[in-house]
């Protein structure tokens, strides 16, 4: 039955074959077609021709990378983020290793308010070695240190935003930016209460021009805004940290002292005391400090690896001991906290696990040569380069 | 939330554009197509002409309703893009007409009215970058006459100059204002955060500076006005309540200098103490002594302001011009031509430039900027 079969089924397969083929080879040419027309709609400025056949050359051809990313960099250029962030997510899906895709996901994906997938693929961009043209780089840090600012990681926006200032310059985005920032707001600058404004741009207009190395500027600014808003949450922290930034540790105490008569629950400000404190051979002071700062912000890495650096300046080594652990814990990437700690490990005789310590310092120190943040590289300032 | 004072520059808009749209297209299908598409249109043509109805007989939830329903059936349909957006913005439903206008302008983009909806939207949004941008491109493509429109778009424009500290073309833009008749009340305190250099918008003003601002600004108006005696007793009222404010003695100073300037020049001294990194005091003062021909104390001056805001067009035009006086026609002409990279529409740039390639018997170089001035100088050279 079935060899008898053969010869009716045999030509009609092959006819199916070449339909097939054929059909097969049609969709190719129109899809080269569609592709070819897409480009040059691009080139020629007819961006929404080119939406149109990207959007034609994806749906006849869902693999094709080249389609959705010209297909997401047109609707960006169009400032329509939602649909350009569907089209880079398919991308990526298919170009995992291109670097600056991640950026433009992340852009869009802070103008529809993802804020938490925003974040994600600025990290994953940064992993990537943050590339990009000079412009996007401007743009994708600006956003990355906004968004940081939101999640309250002050710190890191600032360091991000110090960077940005040294190439642009004093530009009111970056004030705005760095006032927000400075002042611990965790606001974006479009949600942030109008009758804030001056407060805001005044401290902006100071942490710029610190960052700027110009300090008779910030200073100018700076004291405007003590003037002003002197009895505003933050303002004399702040303040605090400028004096530090020109190692004046005296006035930079006493700031962070009229700032914890105002908000006395202000960790920050407590373990910049407690840090002054600790430098000033005054450790015994830094520990009640530096412990409420703990009890306030348990889940602060730096709160720990203070008190630890304050317990090992009295000599309390195994209390020392276990704050650093848990500061280490919390932030395994911060150099400062693995130095302390090899110390102390040394200090009771833990020698192999102080061995350790010192190669992970040491190894982190080699690859954030040229990415640690200010607060770390204050830190190690204040360190040898070498545990003792 | 929409700013105090400016609701009415907004109100029907959707009044105000309809007038320049196509009327909606007719969708009869052709009879070649599939059942289904002829349908479809049939049903698209239903939800257009509904939504047109309601929107006329002000039923704008519903409107709304079968705007939405009619785009996504044609999500690339013009007046529907634009009908709901307007009805959304009206509606203070900021975000959504956004989001309708980018794709709206999308598809028109030489329609001056989507982009001055769209930096309207985006100003209540508070993406003021980009809100000034399309403000301002929404200036250069013109609204069609429509004057209303115009107005809402240069006011928007001149509060974002200042937020962005752009005091100088802010001021020009609300003088522009004011001479063309606009309403002045709403214009006193853009105009008072403009000349006191404060980069707020009216909405921003913290309440215990209102005073201030609108004592300046009420002195900019009457100093247009050329009401010598009331700028003369508002702006030293002002200096009298507010001695340690930055910005004060210039704004005084200014005034001063066209009529004493002995005393012009005292008061922008004192305004160097007060804010001694104020670049326009600065500037004023090197212009002055280069008009007592004393090149000696303005150079220093003039080389600070460079020093503090080397991007800053004005501060090389006036370095440029101290070093003329001084003699230095070379030294001059480099900064001039800096100033004029960073400045090319400023016609005294190109004046000085004028001058100077002449003394330096560059006629070559002379013509082209005599080119540039008559150029800048015809009506239609500026929005």
């Amino acid at each position: 039955m079935y060899i008898s079969c053969m010869p009716v089924v045999l030509p009609i397969l092959l006819i199916v074959l070449t339909l097939n083929q054929v059909s097969s080879l049609a969709q190719n040419i129109i899809f080269e077609e569609i592709a070819k027309r897409a480009d040059a709609a691009r080139s020629t400025d007819h961006l929404n021709e080119a939406i149109a056949l990207y959007s034609e050359g994806v749906r006849l051809r869902p693999s094709w990378p080249d389609g959705w990313w010209s297909l997401g960099s047109v609707l960006y250029e169009q400032d329509r983020f939602t649909e350009a962030q569907a089209a880079f997510v398919k991308f990526v899906k298919l170009q995992p290793d291109a670097g600056p895709a991640y950026a433009f996901l992340a852009l869009c994906e802070y103008e529809t308010r993802n804020d938490d997938r925003s974040l994600q693929h600025f990290q994953a961009w940064a992993k990537h070695g943050s590339p990009g043209t000079d412009a996007l780089l401007d743009v994708a840090g600006y956003h990355w240190a906004l968004l940081l600012t939101r999640q309250g990681k002050f710190t890191q926006a600032l360091y991000l935003l110090t960077a940005k200032a040294k190439k642009l310059g004093a530009t009111p985005l970056l004030t705005e930016a760095m006032g927000l920032a400075s002042l611990r707001m965790g606001n974006l600058p479009e949600d942030y209460a109008s009758d804030k404004r001056e407060l805001v741009w005044l401290a902006g207009k100071a942490a710029l021009y610190a960052s700027l190395d110009d300090p008779k500027r910030a200073e100018e600014y700076a004291g405007r805004l003590m003037l002003r808003y002197g009895e505003e949450p933050n303002v004399h922290y702040f303040r605090g940290t400028l004096y530090g930034f020109q190692k004046e540790q005296d006035a930079a105490a006493e700031e962070y002292r009229r700032e914890l008569q105002l908000s006395p629950q202000h960790a920050p400000a407590m373990l910049e005391l407690a840090l002054i404190q600790i430098d000033d051979s005054r450790a015994t002071e830094a520990v009640p400090l530096a412990k409420r700062a703990v009890a306030l912000d348990p889940e602060n890495p730096r709160a720990h690896y203070v008190l630890g650096r304050a317990l090992f300046d009295t000599g309390r080594f195994q209390e020392s001991v276990h704050e650093l652990e848990i500061a280490k814990r919390l932030a395994p990437e911060y150099g400062p906290i693995r130095f302390t700690l090899a110390n102390a490990y040394k200090r009771l005789g833990r020698i192999q696990e102080a061995e350790r310590e010192t190669a992970a310092f040491l190894s982190l120190k080699k690859k954030e040569a040229g990415s640690s943040t200010p607060e770390e590289k204050d830190d190690k300032q204040k360190q040898t380069g070498q545990p003792q | 939330m929409m700013m105090p004072g400016v609701a009415f520059l907004a109100l029907s808009v959707a009044a105000l554009f309809s007038q320049n749209l196509p009327a909606p297209r007719g969708t009869t299908s052709p009879q070649s197509k599939a059942k289904s598409a002829v349908t479809k249109a049939a049903s698209f043509e239903q939800l257009s002409q509904a939504a047109d109805r309601a929107r006329d007989e002000n039923r704008d939830d519903d409107a709304i309703r079968l705007y939405q329903k009619g785009l996504a059936l044609q999500p690339a349909w013009k007046e529907g893009l634009w009908y709901l957006s307007t009805l959304l913005y009206e509606k203070e439903r900021y975000p959504e007409a956004r989001d309708l206008l980018r794709r709206f302008v999308a598809h028109d983009p030489d329609a001056g009215p989507g982009w001055a909806l769209l930096g309207m939207s985006e100003f209540q949004t508070r993406e003021y970058s980009r809100s000034l941008d399309h403000l301002q491109r929404a200036m250069a493509l013109g609204m069609g006459g429509r004057k209303e429109m115009a107005q809402s778009v240069f006011y928007f424009v001149a509060v974002l100059r200042t937020r962005f500290e752009q005091f100088n073309e802010s001021t020009g833009l609300l003088i522009a204002m004011v001479k063309s008749g606009q309403q002045q009340d709403l214009l006193v305190e853009p105009l008072g955060l403009a000349a006191l250099r404060m980069p707020l918008l009216p909405a921003e003003i913290p309440a215990d500076r209102r005073e201030m601002i609108r004592m300046a600004g009420q002195g900019a108006l009457a100093l247009e006005a050329q009401r010598q005696e009331e700028a003369q007793r508002l702006f030293s009222g002002i200096v009298a309540a507010y001695p340690k404010e930055q910005g004060v003695h210039f704004l005084y100073g200014a005034f001063l200098l066209d009529l004493r300037p002995q005393d012009g020049v005292a008061e922008m001294k004192r305004e160097l103490e007060v804010s001694p990194f104020h670049v326009p005091a600065r500037l004023r003062l090197a212009e002055e002594y280069v008009k007592e021909e004393q090149p000696e104390e303005a150079l220093p001056l003039a080389q600070e302001a460079v020093r503090f805001e080397p991007g800053y067009a004005p501060a090389r035009m006036m370095l440029g011009e101290v070093l003329i006086a001084k003699g230095d026609l070379a030294g001059g002409i480099r900064d001039l031509e800096t100033a004029e990279k960073g400045a090319p529409q400023t016609v005294r740039i190109h004046w000085d430039l004028l001058r100077a390639y002449t003394a330096a018997g560059r006629s070559h170089d002379a013509m082209r900027e005599k080119k540039e001035i008559e150029k800048l100088n015809r009506p239609d050279a500026r929005q």
